[in-house]
Parts: structure tokens; sequence; C-alpha cells
């Protein structure tokens, strides 16, 4: 099973009880403002929240649990990883805290404790070690309306697009999450457009880690062509230079 | 005071400085001592010193290609110098990342915890090698003066040809291996920056500034200890550097044009200003003084040049490592004046290890006069006290050290605690409220609060008997204060206690006894509390207690004033909804606007005319 979540934006009710069973399975203290949030409700101690969207609408926040994950390719020591179940967990006892993966991620999700002397990267889990032993994650689990389930990624992805055939009227034609770099874990259905999560942009299919494979490829070829190239320049050189001199010390003694 | 030992001062006077915010930043953490956030990851430390440092130290490289690669020895005197500099270069780059990164303990992972497919990964094992390479091509330098080293320094001369094609070979991955480091973000770097050939552009930037560098610093040093420069040697270096910068304007631009985004040359916009001036300064300024013969041969033309060029480049790594991202709300990112000093404390560090070195050992092929070993220099006296400050190297040695001490208490008073401490919450001012029928409570005016039923919960709970119940009566004879007159902020706690009231009519100096503690430092830990003498403060039905003088935040009190009895009736009436967020919190500003207009109109229509019929 690839672990997923579809989440109906047309049916949450924004009562934020996802965000407080957040809190309680995963034990995050309470939080208040703070000069470095990034304004959207998602904190090192808030791994879920509930922003407005377009028309009022309630738009839950989370990580999409890509399938090529940006942050997992990004980081230098493998904090981050993609497990087999579907989830992006985080090991905090790798981490060495360059936060490169919260520059890499195309949804600005992961967090920082920035007040902390020693800080780590926070982010939703999926609920790992719940999914693991078969529940369904906190959120999923306590939502009223059914707004947000768990379950299997295809199974949802076949049920997003049969809500959308059944109201076309209501519903965008698109399922976010299903191709967006290369598609994630974390899926929404929507009767408003919910680019603004990205900031308007529109993200393409191609995987993100792709984009810095191709350098990173190349890297053994460039450093041997590189020493190749500069000892054979230099073996020329030098050969060039001796070979004047031998000249220059046959002739001198003639002239 | 010589040159020198001004620059020195200076450059100490900025150790000095950085020390206090160093010990900040590794107490207090990094929120406390940056403007860094949660949409702006990265700052300054990584695109200036990090990206600029290594930029910075592109000479090496360069030159060590030309002279031991390309035999071209007429410019063996710079080779030490450039060397020296791509060394402390990257000495300061692994420094500094040890205060941007924030579990900076945890760093040798890198060697551990393998990730080959991450761009830092390379990044970092380059900086590891090269600077271990670096280290053995300097170590050449100082082994001369310590007779003891000449095997060691016999063996790393033999060795110098690998030592100098590796050096190359790292560089090159590593110069533009920080450019791919951005490869990953293409929806949060500017288009006018993101290319997938960011890589190659990063190079070829690089070898452009090694060569401004080199030429730079000869002419920096040359000044500083009244040496003559060597314009003549360095004259080749800046026709090449007229050709690379060539080379990286059309590499630079045929990338715009190839991605269709040549328009965003012309729209005009901040980022498109930002990319002008840094191109003029990185490349088209240089480019086209550089082309008159008669400013590349003056040592003023080369100098300045140099300094442009720099300047340029370093402000490109700048722009792409963090000037240049679109943020997602997260406001506009300036460094604040503590990641500012930690920047220039580690250049200051370089600058003065590099003075040293320079002092000490054999870097220039004329080795600087040092004027404190000068038995002849003048003695020096104290323009205050006329008093003779000793030999010079210890008056030098006085005055450096008061800069540094100097220089750090003034970092430690500038720290001020509400940055440090506060755990990055600022005061939130909290708006009174007013009275009505139904309270909209809603103190950070986001749109989002309660519609409270004032009225009818006055009814239920009893008519003007429970007034008391929530309006706890903190103040003499109160009924009506706004909450936010002593829950002044958003999220604080805040002193809500009255210190002159308190001790005027009790006596004043004679009545500190009353309340603090004999025999003790008189504070607040140390004080009763207000229910100590104020025993009816909080009727006994009130669901609140009210024990200290702190005010608790705004939050809170509204949170403690409805929680307490919410939770007593839910118990009462069996409805455990009563206690959940959406039972008070369930409209938004919008909604009761919507709400009231309809009702107005309702009673408009339904209710008593509003116009009184013609004709009465």
């Amino acid at each position: 099973m690839r672990a997923a979540i579809l989440t109906d934006v047309t049916k949450c009710i924004g009562c934020e009880e996802c965000v407080v069973a957040c809190k309680k399975t995963n034990r995050l203290i309470a939080d208040v403002p703070r000069r470095w949030d990034a304004g959207d409700g998602l904190t090192s101690r808030n791994w879920t929240s509930v922003v407005t969207g377009p028309a009022q609408s309630h738009v839950r926040k989370q990580c999409r649990h890509c399938l090529e994950p940006a942050c997992a390719s990004a980081c230098p020591v493998g904090a981050m990883h993609k497990t087999e179940i579907g989830a992006v967990v985080y090991d905090a006892a790798k981490c060495m805290g360059c936060r490169y993966c919260m520059m890499a991620c195309p949804y600005g999700v992961p967090r920082y404790d920035w007040d902390a002397a020693v800080p780590y990267v926070r982010k939703c889990i999926l609920c790992y070690e719940r999914i693991r032993i078969g529940q369904q994650p906190a959120c999923t689990d306590v939502c009223p309306t059914k707004a947000t389930i768990f379950g299997d990624r295809d199974a949802l992805l076949a049920q997003a697009h049969q809500r959308i055939a059944q109201k076309p009227d209501l519903y965008w034609n698109k399922v976010w999450g299903e191709t967006e770099a290369h598609g994630s874990s974390v899926l929404y259905i929507s009767n408003v457009d919910l680019s603004f999560l990205t900031d308007g942009q529109a993200i393409p299919a191609d995987p993100l880690p792709q984009k810095t494979a191709a350098a990173m490829g190349a890297v053994p070829y460039t450093f041997c062509g590189v020493l190749a190239i500069m000892g054979t320049v230099n073996w020329v050189i030098e050969r060039r230079i001796k070979l004047q001199k031998e000249k220059a010390d046959g002739q001198s003694p003639e002239t | 005071m010589d040159r020198v030992r001004k620059l020195k001062l200076v450059l100490w006077l900025g150790v000095g400085l950085a020390l206090s915010v160093a010990a900040a930043r590794f107490l207090f953490g990094l929120g406390a001592t940056t403007n860094l956030g949660d949409a702006n990851a990265w700052g300054l430390w990584i695109g200036f010193d990090v990206m600029g440092g290594v930029a910075l130290a592109a000479g090496g490289f360069i030159v060590t290609a030309v002279v031991y690669i390309f035999k071209l020895e007429r410019f063996h005197a710079i080779v030490r110098p450039a060397v020296l500099t791509a060394f402390l270069g990257y000495a300061a780059v692994a420094f500094s990342l040890l205060f941007d990164l924030g579990l900076p303990w945890n760093i040798w992972h890198m060697i551990v915890y393998w990730n080959p497919h991450s761009a830092l990964f390379e990044v970092g094992w380059c900086v590891m090698l090269y600077l271990t390479v670096l280290t053995l091509e300097f170590l050449p330098v100082p082994a001369e003066d310590f007779p003891r080293l000449a095997k060691v320094r016999a063996a790393l001369l033999r060795l110098r040809l690998p030592l100098v094609l590796a050096g190359i070979g790292l560089s090159t991955l590593h110069q533009s291996s920080l450019g791919s480091l951005f490869l990953i973000m293409p929806y949060r770097l500017h288009p006018l920056w993101y290319s997938p050939i960011l890589p190659l552009l990063f190079l070829v930037s690089a070898i452009a500034l090694g060569m401004m560098m080199v030429t730079f610093e000869s002419h920096f040093t040359a000044f500083l200890y009244r040496r003559k420069p060597e314009t003549d040697v360095l004259a080749p270096f800046a026709a090449a550097a007229r050709w690379v910068l060539l080379l990286y304007l059309a590499v630079r631009f045929s990338d715009l044009i190839v991605r269709g985004q040549a328009r965003r040359l012309i729209e005009p916009g901040v980022y498109t200003y930002l990319f002008w001036f840094e191109i003029c300064v990185l490349a088209l300024i240089p480019l086209v003084l550089l082309s008159i013969p008669r400013v590349r041969h003056s040592a003023q033309g080369q100098w300045s040049l140099a300094a442009i060029g720099v300047f340029g480049v370093v402000f490109n790594r700048i722009d792409t490592g963090g000037l240049a991202h679109l943020r997602a709300g997260g406001g506009f990112y300036v460094p604040s004046w503590t990641e500012i000093s930690i920047s220039l404390g580690i250049v200051s560090a370089a600058a003065l290890l590099f003075l040293f070195v320079m002092e000490r050992f054999h870097v220039w092929e004329q080795r600087p006069a040092d004027p404190n070993a000068d038995p002849l220099h003048a003695p020096e006296f104290d323009k205050v006290g006329t008093t003779w400050l000793g030999v010079p190297s210890v008056a030098s040695r006085t005055v450096y050290s008061l800069a540094v001490i100097v220089a750090a208490a003034a970092g430690f008073g500038f720290l001020t605690a509400e940055r440090a401490q506060s755990g990055g919450l600022e005061p939130v001012s909290v708006h009174r409220a007013r009275g009505g029928d139904v309270l909209w409570i809603d103190g950070n005016l986001d749109g989002f609060g309660v519609s409270f039923k004032h009225a009818e919960h006055m009814k239920r709970e009893g008519d003007k008997a429970s007034c008391v119940l929530c309006h706890h009566m903190n103040l003499p004879h109160d009924e009506n204060s706004a909450c936010a007159s002593c829950h002044r902020d958003m999220y604080q706690a805040v002193d809500g206690f009255r210190h002159d009231w308190h001790a005027s009519p009790s006596g004043a100096n004679i009545a500190c006894y009353q309340c603090h503690t004999r025999g003790q430092v008189r504070t607040a830990s140390n004080a009763i509390g207000c229910d100590h003498c104020h025993k009816n403060l909080v009727p006994a039905k009130a669901s609140i207690q009210i024990k200290t003088y702190r005010a608790v935040s705004y939050v809170d009190a509204m949170h403690r004033t409805c929680l307490g009895c919410h939770a007593k009736k839910a118990v009462e009436k069996n409805k455990p909804e009563m206690v959940r967020c959406g039972w008070c919190h369930k409209e938004s500003r919008e909604v009761i606007d919507a709400r009231d207009i309809d009702l107005r109109r309702r009673t408009a229509a339904g209710g008593s005319p509003v116009l009184p019929p013609a004709g009465q």
C-alpha cells in the first residue's frame, strides 16, 4: 500500500480538529505567533494548519509527502527519507542543521526551531508510527466531515476523479498532487484554485531531484577531464621547454 | 600611526564585536541573532560568507594553473599570496559554516552519512578536500623558516604537481557546484538568475573573479606596506579577465534568450533593476574600461577595476543566495546587525591572519619591512597623557587588546534582552473592547474571533449579579474597564501591578516589608500575592483566580475566563462539544458583517417604516 491523504476543500468547515489532533498525537506544545513565522500557520510546533483560500474556503496545509521528494534529495546527510509506505520522515540524529531541505521544498513546508539553541527541522511525518501499525493518521481520524481521508494512493486518486466526474460544476477539473513535481501522497480536490499555495506558480510534472542529477552525474567526468587536460598540457609544455633547452645546449658549443 | 596599524586596529575592533555576538548566537540560537525565518532559511551567512568566500578564493587555482601547469614563470611572484588568500578564504568559509549550521557539532556527519544526490554533499566534500590540498600547497612557505622541517618541505615540493592538479580539479567542481545548489529550487530563484547552466555561469565568473582578486590584493598590500605593486606582471591578467568577462556576458545573455526570459530584461520591477545593477558592476563596467590599454596598464586603473569586479561577483553570489529569491508571504529579508557583525568579524580575522603570515613569512618576493622591528623607529607617545607607550610592538599589542575588549563590550551592550531572550515574541497591542448585546472579540484583528453573546450570557447567569463572574474587579470599584487596559499584549503577560499606588498610601518606604520579605533584596519574586490583602478581589463563584500581579496575555485571559465556566457546564449538561474550539470560534468577520446587513434589511422591510409617510 502507498499511503495517501485526500483532502476535499468543499467539505472542510475549518474547525481545525485536525490541527488539535496533530498537536496531541505528536506532543507539540502550544504556540504563539513569532517573528520568524511564514504567516501560513505552519510552524515547528504546528505541522498542519487550515488557511483561508479564495472565496472564504478552508484549505488544510501539511507536508505533501512527494513521491520524488526534493528535501530528501537535497539533504547532504540523508536525514530526510521517503519510506516505503509513503511518508517522508526525518532523522533528527543525522541532521546537521544546514536547512537546505527548507530551501529545496517547492511548497516551503519544513519549519525550523528558530528559538532553540539546539534546533531541528520539523514537519508532518504522516503519523508514520501510526500508519506503520495499520492505524490512520490522527488528522484524518478526527475529521468530523470526512473532508480529509486516508487510504491507498491509487484508490484515493480514483475516488477523487469519480467525485469530480459526479459534480463537474462544483469541482475544478484537477487533482492537486496527482502530477506536480512527479506527484505527491497528499492530494487535493477543490472548488477554488489552489495555486495560491505555491504563490501562483504552476509546478510542472518533472521531478525536482532530476534537475540536480545532471550536474551531479557530470562530477566524475568533469574532475577526470580537467585533470587529464591539465596533465597533458603540462606534459606538452614541459617537454617543449626541455627540447628547447637541449637544443640551446647543443648549439651553444658550436657557435 | 602608519597605515598597517590603523587597518589592524579596525580589524581587531571587528573581531571583538563578533566575539560577544558569537556568544549570543550559540547561547540563544539562530532566531535570537539573525533575521532568518521559515520563509527565508538562508541569508547573509550563506550568500556572503560561504558563496562569496569561495568565489574570492578562486585566485588560488587560477594562478597555480598559470605558473605550474602552463609554466609561465614570470607570474611566479604572485603565486604565494594567491595560495595564501585561497587557503584563508576556504578556512573562513568552513569557520562561518559553524555559525550558520543549526547543529554545528554535527558537521562531521557529512563524512559518515552519504547522500551523493545532494549538491550540498558535493560542496561539503570539495571544501574539506580543497582545504587539505591548500594547506599542503602552502605549508612549504612557513616551513622555509624552520630548518627541522626541511625534509617535510622537500617531500611536499615533490608532490607539488599532483597537488596543483587536484586543486584545479576540486576548484572547478566546487565553484560550479555552488551554482548546482540552486538547481533544485526553480520556483524560489527568480527566472533572471535561475538557469539549468548555473554551474557553468558560476565557474566562468569565478575565473574572472580569481584574476581580479589577485590584482586587487597585490595593489592593496603594496599600498599598505608602501611596496612597489607588480603592475606589469598583472597587466596580462587584466587583459585575460576581459575575455573571460566577455564570455560570461555571452553565456548569460544567450541563456536568457534560449530560455525565453529575455523579455524580463526590460520589464520594470525590483528584480530587473537588481539584475542590471549586478551585470554592470560584475561585467559591463570592468569590461569596457579594461578594453582601454591605458587603464589596463596603470596601477590606479587596475586596482579600482579589480575592486569593482570583485564587488560585482560577490554581489552576484548574494543575489543568488538570497536577494533574488521570490518569497511566499515571508516579507523582505534584511540581515540583522548581528549577522553583519559576525560576517565582518570572520573577514577581519582572516585579514589579520593574512597580514600576520605576510609579515612573518616569505610570501611576497620582498618581505614588507616590519615597522615595529626597526630600531630607529621613533618612540610613540599617547596623545592625551604624553606617556611613552613602550616599545612599538608592545604599544601596538596594548592598543589592539584594548580594541578587542572595547568592541566586545559594545557588542554585549547592543545585544538587547528583548531580542536575544524573547523567543521571537514581539509585543502586540490589544484593542479596547466595546460593549453591546453581542461583543466581537478579535484582539489581533485578523477577522477570526468570537461573537460573544453578552446579553444572552447575562440573562442566563442571573442578570446584574453575574457581572462579577467575568469582570473580576481587579481595579477598585471597577465595573466596565476594557480588558485591554491590563491585558495589553496579545501573547505576552505584562506587569499589571501599580507599585506607586500601593506604596504611597501604605507609608512609602516604611511599608516595603509589608509585602517584601525582610532581609532580602526586594524583587517581585519575594513579594506576597494580591489575594493576601484583597480577599474579595474575585468572588467565590467566579471561574477565574487572581493570585499574582502579572496580567496574563489577552489570549490567555479570554480563554481562561470562558473555559473555566464552559468546562463545568459541559459536565453538567453532558455536552462535551462546549469546550471544543469550534463551539465559540465559528464565524469570521465577513460572516458577521453579512448577517448584520441582512438583519438590518429585514428590519427595514418588515418593521416600522424608516421614513414617515408623506403628507404628515
